[in-house]
């Protein structure tokens, strides 16, 4: 019985809710201490003393490091000028400059988390301090054209100005966004333990093992064959943890000065500054329409900040590219502003969330602005080449999620009149949008092992994020190899197995899926290839009608079978090893994204302006979906998310001293179960080879 | 953290000669110190643990028809109680607005009126200026962010709220707070309780070194039964208030014959409403208009910060809909 498309649970399922399951910082590495970051209270300057000599004698103390006695950091490349593993290029503990509120200035090592965590507050820090450079309205003049780095910064199809500029229909607005904080469940967190042998086994918190690897070979000078990484289970990523930040690498050294293992946990304070951010933006958006809503051009400006060291991009004007069609053109263009803060980070979802609230809110102007519904405007700008690229679409049901969508939601009672729809004293409001991401195309590596009591291994240097990676790959294998899915064991997580993509902007199905499959078919291909070495039918059979299935190699119609055990056995083989290896073509013959179209109703209580989610329907076209469960927990996050961002979610700096304010639950606010209703997701999409 | 010893009390009078140590405090439900002392805004060296203290978590009728509250009470347990929500609905629901079902399970009456601001520049785990912190640093908030801070009786010295909700509704009982202290028993009136930051913002209350407290007590109330509390907060849980009101009235064939309002989230104590309560007398529940005007009365002192202007609106409307609420049960 096949198993992709089933809503298999996850694997490891009542393992998470028995509490049984182990994650980075519930490792236990004999002999480990326990190392706390000390951060700056000031956001520009310099420590002109740090008094370390309370924290050295307090007990359990067994090394307080700073920037005087750190061992030197190999400089890194520019983060951002390439796809390059390190979050940010400022390497900790390397000299007594001050950049950002929150920047580590201190590491204690000591025998307890509670007197590492003491020690750290007896370290007196005397600083020259400048007044902070903040994001606002003063800074946003001082924005700069930054250098490429994922996709160009800018973009022009056509002349949009032009266009928009001759338009019967013209919309002009600005959009801001705030700056927004990842927030997982589980802080980030790293093991550090060397052997005698000048191996280093790090259990980090991390979505991109082998990234990993790569920088803290880099950074540390050792080769990268020295250096494991192990992350067998995250608890939600985010992006936070696509990227490798101080605390690995202050981590890693100091077990090696120390000669013994670390272990370093960010508290949920440091969760704010010692790893990245979603950058605020402001966001300009011009479009140009016929009377009837047909687009002639889209302008789409966007400025974020980044820190003073790097050059971050969030891609805010990325989604017009090749969202819409504009008959007179497509402009896009971003800039940065350098202030005092870390450096950002992509944030679920990166880049195009951000955009998508301006774009599609400016369209639903144009919408109003003409009297056209919001859902025929989309249709009427739907296309079939992408704008930017020139390529036609591998697959877009665009059309099918705005459709279908609707129609779930009930679109077509909608009035478009403000405050025309109510429900008791409140008003009712509903709206709707359709949405594009990048789809990812990331070489990765995967081994298929057919063991003689015909059951299969999986092995995959790819990650589980709480996604349920380890279940999709499952059931991958399982129906490749023709075997039930329990039959399918499963390990990740691991430089040693072969090597696979960052888990980032929902990639991991897409590639390291197929680097699975690709490693299933090869060991199932080696089994029907063993079967005809034999003495039977088999020999004499065509290939194609050999098939896998139930654990058996079978010949379609003949009543010939041999099971996966008899197989090895008759063979006197102790397994079967299939390698894959996905290694798609940076850009394919079309242009390949991922679909949506989403619809909202909200509650609003007038007399005391709250606005309260009531309803909702996502729509989306991501392909063929493996296991409908965890794909509706993608959708339904994905969702949630959304919320947070539209309603609540915002990370305040407090201009006085360029810190973020309440770095915790309790202030930065995410949504609650009572803040989300029942959620309707659908997928309309097909499989998009 | 900090080293701290912890040890049981054995008896109330032990438990106050204790106390005398000011680097003692006691710990009951624990939910607002152990956050507290991990972002290092109190560090006591001494932890009493008096939950073991006989007697002190009963709820109780009391013999002139109002309710005893233990101060070891759970507020969940004083939430669901039956008496608590027959007599007075307005605690039970500013208790269930409040904090998540863990917290509620563990955190004790009395430590709940004793929990201090959610200022952010208080609880900035590495010390932001602040002079309820650190008395002589500075008022971060006063021209900082100041979005969810007071718009009554704030000083230059400190802008804070105070947090809890249970108290806004016994501040409009006017209810009393039971008190052991080195001097024998002392009944504290709730809105005696809380103090406004002045010059020692430091001080939340008129408690003395050594003071338990063992119980709060709400009088009988002929409004108590027609009570509302109505938070008005960002999202729908799990949130601190930003503007709420507890209410009581009684009414008279449509017309109040007293009311009691107080509301959170606009002070450094639970705000009475003094002035509207006296224009209420008389009015009908149906004058929307008049009731308006008699809200408005206690508003024309609000001096709102920065960024918190829209409390001067935004709190009018949630004392006019607590008080149709609430009339709507008379």
């Amino acid at each position: 019985m096949k198993v992709i498309g089933r809503p298999l649970s996850r694997i490891e399922g009542p393992l998470k809710v028995t509490g049984g399951l182990h994650y980075t910082a519930d490792i236990k590495v004999a002999g480990a201490a326990q190392g706390v970051i000390v951060s700056s209270t000031i956001a520009n300057g310099r420590t002109r003393s740090i008094d370390t000599n309370g924290a050295e004698r307090a007990p359990g103390v067994l090394a307080v490091f700073t920037h005087r006695n750190m061992p030197r950091m190999n400089p890194t490349p520019k983060p951002w000028s390439h796809l390059h593993p390190h979050g940010q290029s400022y390497l900790p503990l390397q000299d007594d400059q001050i950049l950002y509120a929150g920047q580590p200035i201190a590491l204690v090592v000591a025998a307890t988390l509670n007197e590492a965590t003491y020690a750290g507050t007896l370290i007196k820090v005397e600083y020259d301090s400048d007044p902070p450079v903040v994001f606002g309205p003063e800074t946003l003049k001082e924005a700069v054209q930054p250098p490429r780095f994922l996709w160009p910064v800018s973009s022009s199809v056509g002349n949009a100005d032009k266009a928009i500029a001759s338009s019967p229909v013209r919309i002009e607005q600005t959009y801001s966004t705030a700056d927004r904080h990842h927030n997982p469940m589980e802080p980030h967190a790293t093991i550090a333990t060397w052997d005698a042998d000048g191996m280093l086994t790090l259990y980090e918190t991390t979505q991109h093992i082998f990234g990993t690897k790569e920088l803290v070979s880099i950074v540390l000078g050792i080769p990268p064959e020295k250096v494991n990484v192990v992350c067998e289970f995250l608890g939600g990523g985010f992006g936070c943890k696509g990227y490798v930040w101080p605390h690995t690498l202050l981590t890693a050294l100091a077990a090696r000065e120390l000669r013994i293992p670390v272990r370093v946990q960010l508290t949920r304070a440091q969760m704010y500054s010692m790893v990245g951010h979603q950058p605020a933006s402001v966001q300009t958006i011009a479009l140009g329409a016929a009377t009837n809503g047909k687009l002639n051009g889209i302008r789409h400006d966007s400025v974020s900040p980044t820190s003073v060291f790097d050059n971050y991009i969030e891609y805010a004007a990325l989604c017009p590219r090749s969202l819409w069609g504009a008959s007179g053109g497509i402009a896009t263009n971003h800039q940065i502003v350098h202030v005092n803060r870390n450096t950002p980070t992509p944030l679920r979802a990166p880049h195009e969330a951000l955009g998508h609230f301006a774009l599609e809110s400016a369209l639903d102007e144009l919408a109003y602005a003409i009297g056209i519904d919001p859902v025929a405007l989309r249709l009427m700008n739907d296309i079939e080449i992408d704008p930017d690229s020139g390529r036609p679409f591998s697959t877009r049901a665009m059309r099918k999620c705005l459709i279908e969508g609707a129609a779930r939601f009930g679109w077509e009672k909608r009035t478009p009149e403000p405050r025309s729809m109510r429900d008791g004293r409140y008003l009712v409001g509903q709206g709707m949008a359709g949405a594009i991401f990048t789809h990812w195309r990331l070489p990765a590596q995967a081994q298929v092992t057919l063991r003689a009591d015909g059951s299969a291994l999986v092995e995959a240097g790819t990650h589980d994020l709480g996604t349920g990676t380890y279940t999709v790959m499952q059931q991958i294998a399982a129906d490749t190899l023709g075997l039930p899915a329990e039959k399918v064991n499963v390990r990740l997580g691991n430089t040693r197995l072969p090597k696979s993509h960052p888990s980032i902007g929902s990639s991991t199905m897409a590639n390291a899926g197929a680097s699975v499959m690709l490693a299933a078919k090869a060991a199932r291909d080696k089994a029907i290839e063993l079967a005809r070495t034999g003495e039977d039918v088999f020999v004499y059979s065509n290939v194609d009608d050999i098939v896998v299935r139930d654990g058996k190699v079978v010949l379609e119609g003949r009543n010939f079978e041999i099971t996966y055990e008899e197989l090895l056995a008759r063979n006197n083989i102790s397994s079967l090893i299939g390698d894959g290896n996905y290694d798609p073509i940076a850009e394919g013959p079309k242009a390949t994204f991922s679909f949506s179209a989403v619809f909202a109703e909200v509650h609003v209580d007038p007399d005391l302006g709250l606005v309260r989610l009531s309803r909702f329907v996502g729509a989306y076209d991501c392909g063929r979906v493996i296991n409908p469960k965890t794909a509706r927990s993608q959708g339904i996050g994905g969702i949630i998310w959304g919320v947070g961002h539209a309603l609540l979610e915002q990370s305040e700096t407090d201009p006085a001293t360029g810190r973020y304010l309440h770095q915790n639950y309790s202030g930065y606010l995410v949504p609650t179960s009572a803040d989300i209703p029942k959620l309707d997701v659908i997928f309309v999409g097909e499989f998009d080879e | 953290m900090h080293p701290f010893t912890l040890s049981k009390a054995i008896d109330p009078a032990s438990a106050i000669s204790a106390a005398q140590d000011p680097h003692l405090a006691f710990i009951a439900g624990g939910t607002d110190l152990i956050g507290l002392m991990k972002d290092r805004a109190e560090l006591p060296e001494r932890l009493l643990d008096i939950n073991g203290l006989p007697d002190m978590d009963h709820i109780e009728p009391t013999s002139d028809g109002g309710l005893r509250i233990g101060a070891l009470a759970r507020m969940s347990d004083a939430a669901a109680n039956v008496e608590v929500r027959r007599r007075f609905p307005v605690i039970s629901e500013s208790l269930l607005f409040a904090a998540s079902g863990q917290l509620r399970n563990m955190a004790s009456m009395g430590g709940n009126i004793m929990q201090r601001t959610r200022c952010p520049y208080f609880r900035d785990e590495d010390g932001l200026p602040c002079n309820k912190r650190q008395p002589g640093s500075g008022c971060s908030a006063r021209y900082g962010l100041n979005r969810t801070q007071a718009i009554f009786g704030w000083s230059d010295d400190c802008v804070a709220t105070h947090a809890s909700d249970v108290a806004v509704a016994f501040a409009a009982l006017d209810a009393n707070v039971i008190v052991h202290g080195t001097t024998g028993e002392r009944s504290i009136p709730f809105t005696e309780f809380h103090c406004l930051p002045g010059k020692t913002p430091e001080r939340d209350n008129v408690l003395r070194r050594g003071d338990l407290i063992v119980a709060i007590e709400v009088p009988a109330r002929t409004e108590g039964r027609a009570s509302y509390y109505l938070k008005v907060r960002d999202r729908q849980s799990y949130e601190f208030t930003l503007v709420s009101a507890a209410v009581a009235v009684a009414v008279n064939t449509g017309r109040i014959m007293s009311a009691r309002l107080a509301m959170g989230g606009v002070a450094h104590k639970p705000w009475r409403l003094t002035a509207t309560e006296g224009e209420l007398r008389g009015l009908s529940l149906s004058d929307v208009d008049a009731l308006k005007a008699a809200i408005a009365t206690s508003f024309t002192d609000a001096r709102p910060l920065a960024h918190n202007g829209f409390k001067v609106e935004l709190g009018q409307r949630v004392a006019l809909r607590a008080l149709q609420i609430a009339g709507g049960r008379a």
